[in-house]
């Protein structure tokens, strides 16, 4: 039996024309569902960090290899991403921040702190 | 005068009452339980979530031995099974919103919502017996 109420994706393609708040917006749900996918990835490796052996050996091969390396950079990046935009979102709750002038400032502010620490870490990564 | 309080004091962030406000109102008739935990587990993961990528995203690039030997530190593994249990419930509560969303008949509804839990009931339990092990194995 169908729900009684309006159903998503009802206003995006037919309503809504681009803006760079409901984008962020969107981001922050494809970076979660991202970061839940990683959330797989992360026990598979606390798991064979336990295990060590062989199950260790592959996985560590696999992150060390380009597209290991590449997945891990995109989850730091959706992870830092979903951190900065969620304190935004926090703030919200907790009612700061609705005004238009407030919401597109924070929203570069967010784009602007999850790349600077993406950088951080990936720099502490290989020069720390 | 007799409220002096701001509207910005009025979320259910700030104000304890809230909840015995607006239970059973909405059209879901539920939920706010579950929307303060995500707000709960999400301030926690600030903090645990800035030191786990720090130290995670180094981890996993280097040998076994580093990632071992930390894991084997009992703050480190207390901030990395805190961390993973306030980011598994924030997971859960997430993704519900989402299944709520984009799942659009009751039967299945339920369906992935049964699956999502017994997910995150596994990756909880394998990943925090991953850190007790190493923990207790030192």
């Amino acid at each position: 039996m169908p729900m009684q109420r309006p159903l998503s994706p009802f206003m995006f393609p037919t309503w809504y024309r681009f803006q760079i708040t409901s984008a962020l917006s969107i981001l922050h749900r494809l970076t979660g569902i991202a970061l839940a996918v990683g959330s797989i990835l992360l026990t598979w490796w606390l798991v064979a960090v336990a295990a060590g052996g062989e199950l260790f050996a592959a996985t560590h091969s696999f992150i060390r290899s380009p597209v290991g390396t590449v997945l891990l950079f995109l989850w730091s990046v959706a992870f830092f991403y979903h951190l900065c935009n969620g304190i935004r979102h926090l703030a919200w709750d907790a009612g700061y921040g609705f005004e238009l002038r407030s919401a597109y400032r924070g929203g570069y502010i967010v784009i602007a702190g999850a790349l600077l620490l993406t950088v951080l870490t990936w720099a502490y990564v290989f020069l720390g | 005068m007799s409220d002096t309080r701001s509207l910005a004091n009025l979320t259910a962030l700030r104000d304890g009452s809230v909840l015995g406000r607006v239970r059973h109102l909405g059209s879901a008739h539920s939920g706010l339980r579950e929307w303060r935990l995500q707000r709960l587990t999400a301030l926690a993961l600030i903090p645990l979530g800035v030191y786990f990528a720090a130290s995670m995203v180094r981890l996993a690039t280097s040998g076994r031995m580093t990632a071992a030997q930390c894991l084997s530190s009992p703050v480190s593994a207390l901030l990395v099974i805190l961390m993973l249990l306030a980011g598994l419930a924030h997971m859960l509560a997430g993704l519900r919103s989402v299944f709520l969303d984009y799942v659009h008949t009751r039967a299945r509804l339920v369906l992935a919502n049964l699956l999502l839990r017994a997910a995150t009931a596994i990756l909880a339990g394998a990943s925090v017996l991953a850190v007790l092990k190493l923990f207790l194995g030192r």
